[in-house]
């Protein structure tokens, strides 16, 4: 794991670490790393991805409208709206 | 050091607490984390409902680690709970003392099953899909289940009874007619005849686990169940798989986490980006922001295959070793984690300790196989075999 | 040296369902801000993901208009990143196995007839509104359409010029709306396109430098930016003017321009990843047929019927099936007036007209096909003119629960048979007419026409014209 890469997840999942963190999480990446042999050692060639462990289908559910939730419940514990929209610093596009 | 993050009155006669990863209407749900302190949800967690229809009082909520991913609670935003050196668990602390008959918390990453195995309680960690998810805190949703701890096996299949069954709300809910036809496959027996005991995860346990152990064994065998010692390496290597999955899902889910909408929100932040990147970063710990950017890296364009779909297809080979197991074993005997007690300081020296430690509780979450924990040991068993489970855990209980 | 052009199209678009995609909420425009919104669609946690059978069944159909292989095993997936109209900073779409792949759409031009291949269809939610011009220093987010249901379909970069691209989208809207799972109007932004374009030396089989303008919402400004990327290509190739680099491009459709957008570093990185919480939808062979089954007529099919079977020329039968509005009321109006003649004539000529006058477009049309045909069938008859025909058309546009024939009667716009009155009125303006007579009398037909027109006003258009006709030559022949 490089710095740059390391960089690119702090901006990719909006955190920004400090040099202790840093060193941290590149002794982390390395060992996790290290582990990844273990599973680079089991031929998983002709085996099937298991993303659900349960083999169940979905259940599709009906086409029907509903509004229980009202939007000032919603935003009730919301850090800032205004007219009914919650809001952030300006966006430039 | 916190045990109750809220408590409320309730004329139950049987009391019930809930970890903090159940969402409540009346108490708030931080989910152990700074950036939820105080959030009110507008939604109940269907098993909490489901308790409260049978007659049972919600007393309040149990403290957990940050989105409940760390060894035993440590990471709460509400401060380490640890006494006389040794790490403590909120829930486990709650039943022992008998301040409520259950607790029932989202088990993401064991923490329920390490407290349960240390504080000598009996919890179970039923089938995925057996028990809705509906109103938890997402964190690792393709393995996080809905579980039980308890004092004894009688309540903990009571309360565990109560919440089973299907939700329309949760699409990884099994039907009873999906239940039935995946019992069938797996060709349950209502009790437990052999156990394995795998090696791998017998070596290097401290002697106080090795002792639990050892007493689990021989009152099996003293009831006439056989069991047998033998290897398997792929099982061990779930706690790999799982890291990465459980880290990719967890990192996806917790993004929603922004200070946008409602949570935690930096003074300072004057650019859109300011606000996401300081809310996060100071709002998270230091165990979530590492499960984050790893769960993330493992998902980049680079590493999806290498890391993330191999996850994948190792999950599928623990499965089908599991699968075979079972073709000769009814269930599997392991410990639910190295050590009898963790001292107070030891993510100081083990730093990573929950992406290590959890090599015994990943097998069971990878696969979604349901597990007993008792007596300081975990028995692994077939999909919906929990009574079986439960009957022969009461040997050692 | 001759280049040609390659693009390719992204088109989303909003399918019409009553509810989201994996929350009950209203998927219906024209609520206040956040008033179709549930924990789910604004991020919070708890909620699970219920997927609502008609965007499968519209992302199915869709793919079965389009030709495509429908998946029967199709999945869900999350792309992550950060955006304020994103809550939970991810977006539930398919990436791995999409509802339908491999189609193709025929469409046709000046140059003939094309076809133009499909990649793949895939379900995915929508985004929120951000709305800038309420707070000077915030940006306000609406979370009204997230998690509303759209399929993104992806064309092979088959076409090459912005004639075809049209032509396509055209195409795509047609059969969309023929199969009633989506409005697609650029201009309400239920449907909105990305265009990918390269320009290349003609002949050569290797892509030129690929350049993407995201999120166009109508056709006139997609052909504008297309010839202005092609211009801005070819000037870079051949003059070196600028350096093409692949990237994403605003088009300003004001400014006539396009403009580089701000690449974030972390562009293009959306970690995608199979949805744990959504299982694979199967769609089985009772589900399968059941959608094929509910297929409409495609327009060619039911443009040979109406030059085979219903007799129109293929000129009409042409134009009428180019919006299934108005189709449906066609066949309506001629399920009732049993002329499908008249009734084609009706469509093409009067409700085009008033359409065109108040700025509709014909697939807007709402009229009711069968209270048309009541009103041909009374013009047919003459029982009324067509001039009060026309009245009566306009006035049902404004009242749909407008009867023609009580309108008629109520409004004095019944044909007089009293052929007493009509001669009356005959005599009495061939008398006041001596000009017109005299000039007819001369060969000047058209002198006949405006006494004709004299007597009709008279008799406010109630009279059958050929009677009126008759009776005034037999009338200047008595003279």
């Amino acid at each position: 794991m490089e710095q740059d890469t390391l960089r690119k997840l702090e901006l990719l999942n909006q955190l920004s670490l400090n040099e202790v963190q840093k060193a941290n999480l590149l002794a982390f990446f390395a060992d996790r790393e290290k582990e990844l042999d273990v599973l680079n050692a089991m031929n998983t060639d002709d085996v099937e991805r298991m993303v659900h462990v349960m083999p169940i289908m979905t259940v599709v559910r009906e086409d029907i409208a509903s509004q229980p939730f009202s939007r000032d419940e919603l935003q009730k514990g919301a850090p800032d709206t205004n007219q009914g929209y919650w809001c952030v610093p300006r966006v430039v596009e | 050091m916190k045990i109750w993050t809220s408590k409320t009155e309730t004329a139950a006669v049987k009391k019930i607490a809930a970890d903090d990863m159940m969402l409540t209407k009346d108490m708030p749900t931080a989910a152990g984390s700074k950036m939820l302190d105080g959030y009110l949800s507008l939604l109940e967690a269907e098993a909490l409902t489901r308790m409260k229809n049978a007659g049972y009082g919600i007393c309040g909520k149990a403290n957990v680690g940050e989105f409940a991913v760390d060894l035993m609670g440590e990471t709460s935003c509400y401060g380490v709970p640890s006494a006389d050196g040794v790490l403590k668990n909120a829930a486990a602390e709650i039943v022992q003392s008998g301040e409520a008959m259950a607790a029932v918390g989202l088990d993401v990453n064991g923490s329920i099953r390490r407290a349960a195995a240390q504080y000598g309680l009996v919890s179970v960690k039923p089938t995925y899909g057996t028990v809705s998810r509906y109103g938890t805190v997402p964190v690792a949703c393709s393995g996080e289940t809905v579980s039980v701890t308890a004092k004894n096996i009688a309540d903990c299949r009571e309360i565990l009874d109560v919440l089973a069954g299907h939700d329309d709300k949760d699409g990884t809910s099994l039907s009873e007619a999906e239940c039935e036809k995946i019992r069938q496959s797996a060709g349950c027996g209502e009790t437990v005849r052999r156990v394995a005991v795998i090696s791998e995860f017998t070596e290097g346990v401290d002697a106080k686990t090795a002792e639990c152990l050892n007493a689990a064994k021989k009152a099996l065998s003293e009831n006439g169940i056989e069991v047998a010692e033998i290897s398997e390496k792929t099982i061990a290597a779930a706690r790999i798989a799982w890291n990465i999955l459980m880290s990719a899902e967890l990192c996806n889910n917790v993004s929603r986490y922004d200070g946008v909408k409602y949570g935690y929100r930096s003074a300072d932040a004057n650019t859109i980006d300011e606000l996401y990147t300081n809310s996060r970063t100071e709002a998270f710990g230091d165990l979530l922001k590492t499960a984050i950017l790893y769960g993330s890296d493992t998902l980049s364009t680079e590493n999806y295959m290498k890391v993330y779909d191999k996850a994948l297809r190792v999950r599928r080979l623990v499965s089908e070793s599991f699968g075979k197991l079972f073709e000769q074993y009814d269930a599997v005997l392991m410990p639910a984690c190295s050590r009898s007690a963790y001292s107070e300081d030891i993510t100081a020296s083990e730093r990573d300790i929950a992406f290590t430690e959890n090599l015994y509780t990943a097998p069971a979450s990878i696969t979604g196989l349901p597990t007993v924990t008792a007596g300081g040991v975990q028995l692994i068993g077939k999909a919906f075999s929990e009574n079986a489970l439960f009957e022969a855990a009461k040997l050692y209980e | 040296m001759r280049y040609e052009t390659v693009i390719g199209l992204e088109v989303h678009v909003e399918l019409a369902t009553q509810s989201k995609i994996f929350c009950s909420c209203h998927a219906k425009y024209g609520a206040g801000p956040n008033e179709h919104v549930c924990p789910a669609c604004c991020g919070m946690p708890g909620m699970l993901p219920v997927v609502n059978r008609r965007v499968v069944d519209y992302g199915m159909k869709a793919g079965m208009m389009l030709n495509c292989t429908i998946n029967r095993t199709t999945t869900f997936d999350k792309k992550s990143y950060y955006y304020p109209d994103l809550p939970c900073a991810y977006q539930t779409t398919q990436w791995f196995a999409p509802v339908a792949v491999n189609g193709l759409v025929e469409i046709e031009t000046s140059k003939g007839k094309k076809n133009i291949r499909i990649k793949q269809i895939h379900m995915e939610e929508d985004a929120g509104k951000l709305v800038h011009d309420i707070s000077e220093d915030t940006t306000c987010v609406d979370f009204n359409r997230t998690s509303v249901p759209l399929i993104e379909i992806v064309s092979q970069p088959d076409l090459s010029s912005a004639e075809e691209v049209e032509a396509y989208l055209e195409r795509l809207k047609n059969l969309l709306r023929y199969a009633k799972v989506a409005e697609c109007a650029m201009e309400h932004g239920t449907m909105r396109c990305d265009v990918n374009l390269s320009v290349r030396p003609e002949g050569s089989d290797k892509l030129g430098v690929r350049t993407e303008m995201k999120n166009m919402n109508s056709i006139d400004a997609i052909k504008r930016a297309i010839s202005y990327e092609v211009a801005r290509h070819i000037d870079a190739i051949e003059n070196g003017t600028e350096v093409l680099v692949q990237e994403t491009r605003r088009w300003d459709d004001i400014k006539g321009k396009s403009y580089a957008m701000r690449n974030k570093e972390t562009a293009g990185d959306y970690r995608y990843f199979p949805d744990p919480n959504v299982m694979p939808v199967v769609i089985d062979d009772a589900w399968y047929q059941a959608i094929e089954a509910s297929l409409p007529e495609f327009p060619e099919v039911k443009r040979a019927r109406y030059i085979e079977t219903l007799g129109l020329g293929e000129y009409d039968a042409a134009q009428l099936t180019k919006s299934i509005a108005v189709c449906e009321c066609f066949e309506d109006a001629y399920a009732v007036c049993k002329s499908a003649k008249d009734a084609a004539n009706w469509m093409l000529s009067e409700v085009m007209s008033i359409l065109g006058s108040r700025k509709m477009t014909p697939d807007s049309l709402t009229l009711d096909g069968k209270t048309l045909g009541e009103l041909i069938t009374l013009v047919s008859a003459g029982t009324v003119g067509r001039s009060n025909g026309k009245k009566i058309l306009a006035a049902m546009f404004d009242d749909p629960s407008l009867s023609p024939k009580e309108y008629a009667e109520r409004n004095g716009m019944i044909v007089s048979n009293d052929t007493g009155l009509i001669e009356q009125v005959a005599k009495e303006v061939l008398a006041a007419e001596e000009k017109a007579v005299a000039d007819y009398r001369a060969g000047k037909e058209k002198a006949l026409a405006a006494i004709l027109g004299k007597c009709m006003k008279q008799l406010k258009g109630n009279c059958n014209p050929q009677v009126l006709r008759e009776l005034l030559i037999a009338e200047i022949n008595k003279m």
